[in-house]
């Protein structure tokens, strides 16, 4: 049970950190000075190499599943989009105002490396992934320093207790999509048995369609409607 | 301007298309969002080709949308309401998610792109492939075009007559949900590798399979072609991808051959269960040879045309292509570079031009680098990153080939990025690793330590009309696919046998390379040396896309072991 549990939160955080170094990287791609540019591609390579950590730790333990549970943990990163790591609105840098951005990595940052500790308690003491995640660690912590240097830098009239604030966001608004997360799920228990009855009867109603319109054998594929949907 | 859309099923794509007709411009999302198979709407893709070219939206005659969306989104769930208890989780997934099928393009062009959803207009789905191989021959009337794929609109396969560009009529088509290529993906699944992505990985594995074996045969038989109704008959008791939306075999499947592959488990030749997965995919490769083998002979006995437009996912099999090049009546194969559905999008931005041009026969051959790329627009920005961590060993374009040559001598990968990007999957030498083809050594670091793949899956080799005459098997009729990496052939010199490149079958998915290319210009250097064939696989690490822009190949040569890259810049080498 602690295996499976341990395996989920490494499938999770591969995520979260590929999720990262896409962001990272597209947060490089965007910026327009060169030391911008330089800044953001080092933190978007971190998490890439914490991303190819992460894959590592999860295969060693994977590979000792059973094949039908082991199959659920395969990673794609198309999986980043299903699974809300990055958004279907776009990249953070596409849809936030770079100030709210900068604090969003300087908060982020420090967060991952609380959540590293949790995942460090899971892992034996002094094992080869327990020193892995330890190094991670300690990247998220240079992250966090760098972050915070560029917001001041920036930002200079940005008071300590600012940042406290959007800390304080930031954790009020991952707890609250965790809430939000359960409830979704514990809603999804509560209605399913409503969506299956009415898919029940959507099925019903959809035997009786006839899909005989959609076949085109012998018709001009150039001569069908183009702003018909069927 | 026409522009065509695919996207929502399969990797999106935009593609340009001027008044001309010819391909200006064509972007996959998965090249922007580095998602590797990303299938949300190309808004990324979308705005790009805007901006680089400096279009108008009231130059834009006509967006085409490569399927038609309700027909896409019923036709599983008709299919799906036969199969009632087993199937109503996927029919609630399925119109729970009404809003993230495809029928959403016109809202989301109308919130990425306001305005041009007016123009919108869709196509039938294998029409647009049809529309996609059609500029690629250089005959345009006359011939036959068959599409093969997991599902497409209506139908998993069909057979079209084009008597020309205006008139293209379907004779034959399978039904949803017998599908060979749905079919294949559910093998690739049990396989344990990524559905949609993995499926080269079978097709390279069943090398390693012995067709007279058990499993093999027992998978052979889970699909047939039926001769009486000429059809494709699926049997379904194996398979679930029409009735869940998880899993794509059944519970039978298992029974009848065995535990699936742990996914996280190394696949080796000589490791145990290495010989079981093997013949499961030498099963699932022979029986597509032989549906593919049947659907091309009974294209040829409706349409009496001996010559093949071949497209759609299926077509992406590369090592069924010789046996169809084999069969008695066959004159020319020709496959698009991107046979799949992020290609379809060029198909479906020439309806638009061949609809607005009617008096228009031909369409001209679009270039096998069609991606618009301009190293101006980085060239500033990427300054730090390369005085950082990199360092420019010559800026002068002939000089850095002469020193890229030198360095392929001694054995090292090299990898490009250089000017526009290719259409398809395979690297054509623009975002490619390329190495000495001949060289052992080389080839096993490309293939296992910089790219990281499975030692089962071969590397492509690259080289130039001449060498691949000497050392192997061309066919006049798949000579067009050979210059983008879609057909493979066998050895004719007994030597070629043992090219690091070759597959323990004997083949080789060859690349004939033009003088110009980046890669022809590399092997006129390397002749002297006795280095004739380039080793040439797509410059990216498993999983991801490939690398598109210079940032991208700065980052691959960071996180890999890779220490040179080919640029517009010059030749870069990665700092110690």
């Amino acid at each position: 049970m602690r295996e499976e549990k341990i395996i989920e939160i490494l499938h999770e955080t591969l995520h979260a950190e590929h999720g990262s170094a896409l962001e990272m990287l597209a947060t490089s791609k965007n910026a327009t000075k060169s030391s911008h540019v330089n800044g953001y591609f080092h933190h978007a390579k971190d998490e890439y190499n914490h991303s190819k950590t992460f894959q590592s730790l999860l295969a060693k333990r994977a590979n000792r599943l059973p094949p039908d549970i082991a199959r659920s943990y395969r990673f794609s990163s198309i999986g980043l989009l299903k699974k809300g790591y990055v958004s279907k609105k776009g990249f953070l840098i596409e849809t936030m105002k770079l100030k709210d951005f900068i604090a969003y990595v300087y908060t982020n940052e420090l967060l991952a490396k609380d959540s590293f500790s949790k995942i460090l308690k899971l892992l034996e003491i002094n094992s080869g992934d327990y020193i892995k995640v330890s190094d991670i660690m300690t990247d998220e912590l240079r992250h966090h320093g760098m972050a915070k240097e560029y917001f001041l830098r920036y930002y200079p009239t940005l008071q300590p207790w600012q940042l406290k604030c959007y800390k304080l966001r930031e954790i009020i608004k991952n707890k609250t999509r965790i809430i939000y997360y359960k409830n979704i799920k514990f809603l999804d228990k509560v209605f399913n048995p409503i969506y299956i009855f009415l898919s029940f009867f959507a099925a019903l109603l959809l035997n009786h369609l006839n899909v005989k319109y959609f076949h085109r054998t012998n018709a001009n594929l150039m001569n069908i409607s183009s702003r018909s949907m069927f | 301007m026409f522009i065509g859309i695919s996207g929502y099923n399969h990797e999106s794509a935009v593609a340009l298309i001027n008044n001309e007709g010819i391909l200006i411009d064509y972007c996959k999302e998965e090249s922007l969002s580095r998602i590797k198979g990303d299938k949300s709407f190309p808004k990324r893709a979308l705005s790009k080709i805007i901006k680089k070219n400096h279009i108008k939206k009231d130059l834009i005659s006509h967006i085409v949308f490569y399927e038609k969306p309700l027909t896409a989104f019923l036709t599983p769930l008709k299919t799906a309401s036969s199969y009632l208890p087993k199937s109503l989780s996927f029919i609630s997934h399925q119109l729970r998610n009404f809003d993230n099928s495809s029928i959403s393009c016109f809202t989301d062009l109308a919130k990425f792109a306001p305005g041009l959803e007016k123009k919108l207009s869709y196509i039938d789905h294998h029409l647009a492939h049809t529309l996609t191989a059609l500029p690629y021959s250089r005959k345009q009337k006359d011939l036959c075009s068959i599409v093969v794929d997991g599902f497409g609109d209506r139908s998993t396969a069909s057979i079209s007559y084009i008597k020309d560009m205006h008139d293209i009529k379907e004779l034959w088509s399978s039904d949803y949900p017998h599908s060979l290529g749905l079919f294949y993906s559910s093998i690739t699944d049990f396989l344990g590798f990524n559905v949609n992505e993995g499926e080269y990985k079978v097709m390279g594995l069943s090398s390693f399979g012995n067709s007279n074996s058990k499993l093999a045969k027992i998978v052979f038989n889970l699909i047939k072609w039926d001769d009486v109704k000429n059809n494709i008959v699926v049997n379904l008791d194996y398979f679930s991808y029409h009735i869940s939306i998880s899993d794509s075999f059944s519970k039978e499947l298992i029974k009848l051959l065995g535990e699936p592959r742990n996914p996280f488990k190394k696949l080796q030749p000589g490791d145990k269960d290495f010989q079981k997965f093997a013949d499961i995919a030498r099963g699932a490769q022979d029986i597509t040879n032989v549906i593919l083998s049947k659907i091309f002979s009974y294209a040829y006995r409706i349409t009496n045309s001996n010559s093949f437009l071949f497209s759609g996912g299926v077509a992406l099999n590369s090592a069924a292509l010789n046996t169809l090049a084999d069969l008695n009546f066959t004159k020319d194969i020709i496959l698009p570079p991107s046979p799949g559905d992020s290609g379809a999008a060029i198909g479906s931005a020439l309806y638009g031009f061949i609809k607005s041009y009617p008096t228009n026969l031909s369409i001209k051959k679009p270039s096998l680098f069609p991606t618009a790329f301009s190293i101006d627009d980085e060239k500033d920005k990427v300054k730090k990153i390369i005085n950082e961590s990199f360092s420019i060993i010559s800026e002068n374009k002939f000089e850095s080939l002469k020193l890229c040559s030198e360095l392929i001598h001694k054995g090292k990968v090299i990898g490009t990025v250089i000017s526009n990007s290719e259409t398809g999957p395979r690297a054509l030498g623009n975002r490619s690793l390329i190495c000495d083809g001949m060289n052992l050594k080389s080839v096993n670091y490309l293939n296992t330590v910089i790219k990281n793949r499975s030692p089962f899956r071969p590397t492509a080799p690259a080289m130039k009309r001449i060498t691949a005459e000497k050392y192997y098997e061309i066919k006049s009729e798949l000579y067009q696919s050979y210059f983008s990496m879609t057909a493979t052939c066998k050895c004719r010199d007994p030597k070629a046998n043992n090219f690091p490149t070759t597959h323990i079958d004997g083949t080789a998915r060859i690349q004939i390379v033009e003088d110009e290319s980046i890669l022809g210009q590399l092997l006129d250097i390397l002749h002297p040396s006795g280095v004739d064939i380039l080793a040439n696989s797509s410059l990216n690490l498993s999983g991801d896309p490939t690398c598109f822009d210079l940032i991208d190949g700065l980052m691959f040569c960071s996180i890999s072991p890779l220490e040179y890259l080919l640029t517009d810049l010059g030749l870069i080498k990665k700092l110690a």
